[in-house]
């Protein structure tokens, strides 16, 4: 449950960031030009919404395998006798948990070659936006396991998909 | 050898139901060894296609386009269309052509927008006296066409793929939409002739104002997009965040029928959507990686270049490829496996980047709606509950006007340039 709370936290996040951004841009410039006050910075604005972006995608991409929203041409699925669609099914899964190793691993290396960086606006540590990839990663082995182990359930039809 | 084996894996595993996204990766995972590349591209790549300012329009829009469907407003737009062309002749068929035009204005994903349209249009049109068919011919027609209205996603993800200005891209497709939008509804008005289709009744003043009043809270989506990109005053991000605090303060304010809980899960949705796409698009950076180092762009223009002398031909032939593409794997997938690949031909024989673009739009909308597996037609015929094969012998002339609007689109440049231009945005 935490991981859908976060992603929607974050898309909720995203938005009132760029809002502000327009606020600040429109009125608040406006104003204090108007006024002759010192000027307001809002280089922040970009950063805080490209980091919420990149955590809502990583762990979003992770949650989506439970709740089918990856786009996939699933014909062969549905063609198959069900015994051998569920075995496919696992075996894929297994397959995605693999990938989600090699992320989580190849990102932790990763986090700690930018550990020394810190981005141009707020100055955070870039090994924050970079664990996005190993928290992804260590969710999609999660997911993939308890999927191929048959401990998860998914949502049966995404809501919500395509273009 | 690489892109060989690279492209078979990826064929394989797309074969065996693998999501596309992960069919991509592991790939392009295969590929980065093959080729001795470090692995790092992964997470690399994962993080840097997502951490990117022009992609968040796209929660945004998926949130707003969401959170108004939620509410209701698909029955205000239902209603202005029927009162403006219902009592022609074949006047409700043409309202569907006219609500997709409208509703593609405030809904950027199409599959909502299928599923919003069919469940609100399709027990009118069959008490009207339509067949199921033809219902669904007008409503997976409508928003093929519907592709081109800003703002869609797909527009969003093509713009970043092919580097071009998204407010531009969205300014360019109103009028190809309206093109195409205009042999839909000719089609409709000879098929109404011969079918025999009923008529509305002449709506009074009255409801027409009183349907044009309602409407108007929706409206101002699009006069908000239209208006502040033409007049150079947003980006298609803030744009997106504008029309995401306006679907709040309608829901909470003027419908009051979406709860802050509701808006919780439809966040959590949009977010959902969000996350799909955005690492579609950061993880198929490897394999266009991989495509450039082995030179893939290179042979293909070598063999495309004798198309240099006919633009339409070229752009013919990738939209045919395109659509192919969208109707297998949906419209995404082929903006990042194919697009980056013919785009710089396109560049190189001196196609405009928007017109190319607005051409692979139009052919993805239609290859969503192609028979027999487009998911975006599964979805209308789900309304409908008709099979694939009885709706295709009434589904085949609106095809053709898809396929004649795609052709103005592609032979009339003009259409696509024009209101760019006359932003300044294209020289």
């Amino acid at each position: 449950m935490l991981p859908k709370i976060v992603i929607a936290a974050l898309l909720i996040l995203a938005i009132l960031d760029m809002l502000v951004g327009v606020l600040l841009r429109y009125v608040v410039v406006a104003i204090t030009e108007a006024l002759d006050l010192p000027t307001v910075n809002f280089f922040w604005v970009e950063e805080v919404g490209e980091f919420a972006l990149a955590w809502l995608t990583a762990l979003g991409a992770a949650v989506a395998i439970i709740e089918r929203t990856h786009f996939a041409l699933g014909f062969l699925l549905y063609l198959l006798p069900a015994r051998a669609a569920r075995a496919l099914d696992r075996l894929n899964h297994l397959i995605i948990a693999g990938f989600g190793a090699l992320a989580a691993a190849y990102g932790w290396k990763l986090c700690g070659l930018n550990a020394g960086l810190a981005s141009p606006g707020l100055q955070i540590n870039l090994a924050w936006l970079y664990a996005s990839s190993v928290a992804a990663g260590g969710l999609m082995v999660i997911y993939g396991l308890g999927v191929a182990a048959g401990l998860i359930e998914r949502r049966e039809a995404a809501t919500l998909g395509g273009p | 050898m690489l892109l060989v084996v690279t492209a078979l894996a990826f064929v394989v595993l797309l074969a065996l139901s693998m999501p596309i996204v992960f069919a991509l990766g592991i790939a392009g995972i295969i590929g980065l060894v093959l080729g001795g590349y470090p692995l790092q591209m992964l997470p690399s790549s994962m993080v840097g296609g997502s951490q990117n300012w022009v992609l968040l329009a796209i929660p945004s829009f998926v949130f707003a386009g969401t959170l108004m469907e939620r509410c209701g407003m698909s029955h205000a737009l239902v209603n202005l269309a029927r009162a403006l062309v219902g009592w022609l002749r074949g006047g409700l068929g043409m309202s569907v052509v006219v609500v997709s035009y409208f509703f593609s204005d405030i809904c950027g994903s199409k599959m909502a927008e299928v599923s919003a349209l069919g469940s609100t249009l399709m027990l009118p049109l069959v008490r009207a006296g339509y067949k199921p068919e033809d219902g669904a011919s007008l409503i997976a027609s409508g928003t093929a066409m519907g592709m081109l209205v800003p703002p869609a996603i797909f527009m969003i993800v093509i713009g970043e793929v092919t580097n071009t200005s998204v407010v531009a891209l969205f300014l360019a497709g109103f009028i190809p939409a309206a093109a195409i939008g205009a042999c839909l509804c000719a089609l409709v008005f000879i098929q109404a002739r011969i079918l025999g289709w009923p008529k509305d009744t002449r709506p009074s003043w009255r409801f027409l104002l009183s349907a044009a009043r309602e409407a108007s809270v929706p409206m101002v989506v699009p006069v908000v997009i239209l208006g502040g990109f033409y007049l150079g005053v947003f980006t298609a991000t803030e744009a997106g965040a504008v029309v995401a605090f306006y679907a709040f303060l309608v829901a909470r304010f003027y419908y009051r029928n979406v709860s802050f809980k509701e808006m919780g899960w439809i966040a959590y949705e949009s977010a959902l959507l969000t996350a799909a796409v955005v690492f579609l698009l950061a993880v198929a950076t490897i394999f266009q990686y991989l495509m450039g180092v082995t030179g893939v762009p290179a042979m293909l223009g070598r063999l495309l270049a004798p198309l240099g002398s006919a633009h339409w031909l070229f752009l013919a032939g990738v939209a045919l490829m395109t659509m192919l593409f969208g109707m297998v794997l949906e419209g995404l997938p082929a903006a990042v496996v194919l697009i980056p690949v013919v785009f710089p031909i396109a560049i190189k024989l001196g196609i405009n980047p928007i017109h190319f673009d607005i051409v692979q739009t139009a052919a993805v909308g239609i290859g969503l709606f192609l028979p027999p597996m487009g998911v975006g037609l599964l979805m209308a015929l789900r309304f409908a509950n008709v099979s694939v094969g009885r709706h295709a012998r009434s589904y085949w002339p609106y095809l053709l006007a898809l396929l004649v609007g795609l052709a103005l689109i592609i032979a009339i440049p003009e259409l696509s340039l024009f209101l760019p231009r006359s932003a300044g945005m294209v020289r």
